[in-house]
């Protein structure tokens, strides 16, 4: 088995915190990855390592089949990324975002233009491709940087706490389309601490202090830890 | 190439939507060029003059004479001595005083030398820089008066020559220095306060998270605001020359040279500034403390650099702006080539290149940290 995702004996240290504490899982392509853990607990250093914003002290990881240590560079192309903040430009209009990264990623300007017309019709904003995105609800917005981190048709898209903010019923639409997206062979690692949207991903793991305290699927770690909820798994974690 | 394509258009597109910025920035030459011409006249004229002839001869006479018709200065007494002089100077308003000493007419035909006193009052220190300089251009023009008439030169101990501003057209002074404050906003402020911006709102990770190589995403910040800088320069020449009458001597390509010279040192400051902050905040003060007031204090646009201790004069080397100011001024004024001036413009450039490696290893550095 070729996993999307295969991070081994992962370590960061920033001075003398190791923020991220020898970290080590796979995960299988098209599946939709639960990374949870509580503020601090070292999700976002672990993602960033593995987009490439930084560099690891120790330990590897094979991303879309390349490695992270000699094949960067792939792995840039290979993967989408769309960030807790929200991260488009607001003076720029929706085309105009969508232009901006599905170019920098190399994407043919013909072939561009239609996967842009594609991807707005489907989110139902084909009718303000030129408004400014800061003018649209930040539900929108949200859609919109999800469908531009596809533009490149990436192999795994990294989502970081991809619906805070935004109220359930854009949540769900978000999660609707992150099933539609991981149907067609797209890889999602997502971070998240709304606990009801774990239980939305086929498998979990859950990060405290820099470690990698628990891994598999919400079922079977209900079940192994006798509780009704994902909720109560994480509130036995945060609170050690 | 495609890539770089896209960053500048979207750079260009951040710049021009941003118009309040962009009005702003374009009006500030317009509005600094004629606040300084107007209003910053260093010219004075009738200021008040003491003085004290210890000769009353006929050479003594025809100098006052000289002094009352330059129109620069307004007799207001003739104190019969010394004490005399300091009543003057804090009852009758005089700025300034002249001595001429017993026997001036004497000693101009026998020893062919006389020599002439001037007291400066110096509360204002500009005022009496610029008196001083008045009255010794009226005194050297008494002076070669004298000569044509003869027969033996006579030497005098007061030898100032004025070149290349005789009419000392404040104009002159100021616009080489605004040229310099305005690349400095532009340059090196708006692109230190864009590139800290993208850091702090995350747009900065997105697009390092992009296979897009990372100088791109410099040059493209780099790139509007030079452009930008160079239009205001135009607007400030074209200003000077058309309203102040200020004059180009040098070639005008030398001159536009210079300037882009110029403006990738700022720029290069710019994206130093930018490596060392993280908020946009942080990169304002650091810029303005840092860079700015160095500028305006440092360069020698306001302030003399020859009057200032030792220490200061050293510091100011480290500042592009005392080699582009100078090097401007021979330019625009003296009418120097590139034979003169090339030193100043590898400062400039060496400048430039030194920063720009440092800040590329420093965001770098703090990248992979």
């Amino acid at each position: 088995m070729v996993f999307s995702i295969d991070v081994q004996d992962l370590m960061k240290k920033f001075g003398d915190f190791t923020a991220v504490d020898h970290i080590t899982f796979q995960v299988k392509r098209g599946e939709i990855f639960g990374f949870l853990g509580a503020n601090g607990a070292g999700k976002t250093t672990a993602m960033k390592m593995m987009c490439g914003l930084l560099r690891p002290t120790s330990g590897n990881a094979t991303i879309a089949g390349y490695s992270l240590k000699t094949q960067s560079k792939q792995i840039k192309k290979s993967i989408g990324y769309m960030s807790q903040k929200f991260s488009l430009y607001n003076d720029l209009s929706l085309f105009e975002n969508m232009q901006l990264y599905g170019t920098i990623y190399g994407v043919k300007p013909a072939i561009l233009k239609e996967r842009i017309h594609d991807s707005l019709e489907d989110l139902g904003m084909d009718k303000y491709a030129n408004k400014l995105v800061g003018s649209i609800p930040l539900g929108w917005k949200q859609k919109l940087a999800f469908a531009t981190a596809l533009l490149h048709q990436p192999d795994i898209v990294f989502l970081d706490e991809p619906t805070s903010g935004v109220d359930p019923i854009v949540r769900r639409e978000f999660w609707e389309r992150i099933y539609k997206t991981a149907s067609t062979g797209v890889t999602i690692f997502v971070t998240t601490h709304y606990m009801d949207e774990a239980e939305y991903c086929e498998r979990i793991s859950i990060m405290s202090h820099g470690k990698l305290m628990l891994i598999g699927t919400p079922t079977q770690i209900k079940i192994d830890m006798k509780v009704d909820t994902i909720e109560e798994v994480f509130g036995k974690f945060v609170k050690r | 190439m495609k890539e770089l394509g896209m960053i500048l258009r979207k750079e260009f597109w951040h710049v021009l939507r941003d118009k309040v910025t962009l009005f702003l920035v374009l009006s500030m030459p317009i509005m600094l060029v004629l606040l300084f011409g107007f209003t910053i006249s260093s010219e004075i004229r009738n200021a008040k003059i003491a003085i004290l002839d210890h000769a009353m001869d006929s050479q003594s006479k025809s100098l006052i004479d000289k002094i009352s018709a330059s129109g620069y200065f307004q007799v207001v007494s003739y104190p019969e001595n010394e004490t005399g002089i300091d009543h003057d100077f804090k009852s009758k308003g005089a700025k300034l005083a002249l001595i001429i000493p017993a026997h001036f007419e004497e000693s101009l035909a026998k020893e062919k030398i006389a020599t002439l006193q001037i007291i400066n009052d110096v509360s204002d220190m500009n005022v009496a820089s610029l008196l001083n300089n008045y009255i010794r251009s009226v005194i050297y023009d008494f002076t070669s008066d004298y000569n044509d008439l003869a027969d033996d030169p006579v030497l005098f101990d007061i030898s100032v020559k004025m070149q290349y501003n005789q009419e000392m057209n404040s104009v002159y002074m100021f616009v080489p220095g605004i040229i310099t404050l305005i690349m400095i906003i532009v340059t090196a402020l708006m692109s230190s306060i864009t590139l800290s911006r993208e850091m702090e709102t995350g747009t900065m990770n997105m697009l390092l998270i992009t296979p897009v190589k990372k100088v791109y995403v410099v040059i493209g910040k780099l790139i509007p605001y030079m452009l930008l800088s160079f239009i205001c320069t135009i607007i400030i020449l074209v200003l000077s020359v058309l309203v102040f009458k200020m004059p180009i001597r040098g070639s005008l390509l030398l001159l536009l040279l210079l300037c882009i010279i110029f403006m990738l040192t700022s720029a290069s400051f710019g994206l130093m500034i930018s490596a060392l902050v993280k908020t946009q905040l942080d990169a304002m003060m650091v810029t303005m403390m840092g860079l700015f007031l160095p500028t305006v204090l440092l360069s020698g646009f306001l302030f003399p650099l020859d009057n200032m201790p030792y220490f200061f004069q050293l510091l100011a080397n480290v500042f592009p702006a005392k080699w582009f100011i100078i090097a401007l001024k021979d330019v625009m004024i003296k009418g120097s080539g590139i034979q003169e001036i090339w030193l100043y413009m590898l400062i400039l450039f060496g400048m430039a290149v030194f920063l720009i490696v440092i800040s590329l290893s420093r965001i770098d550095k703090r990248r992979k940290k």
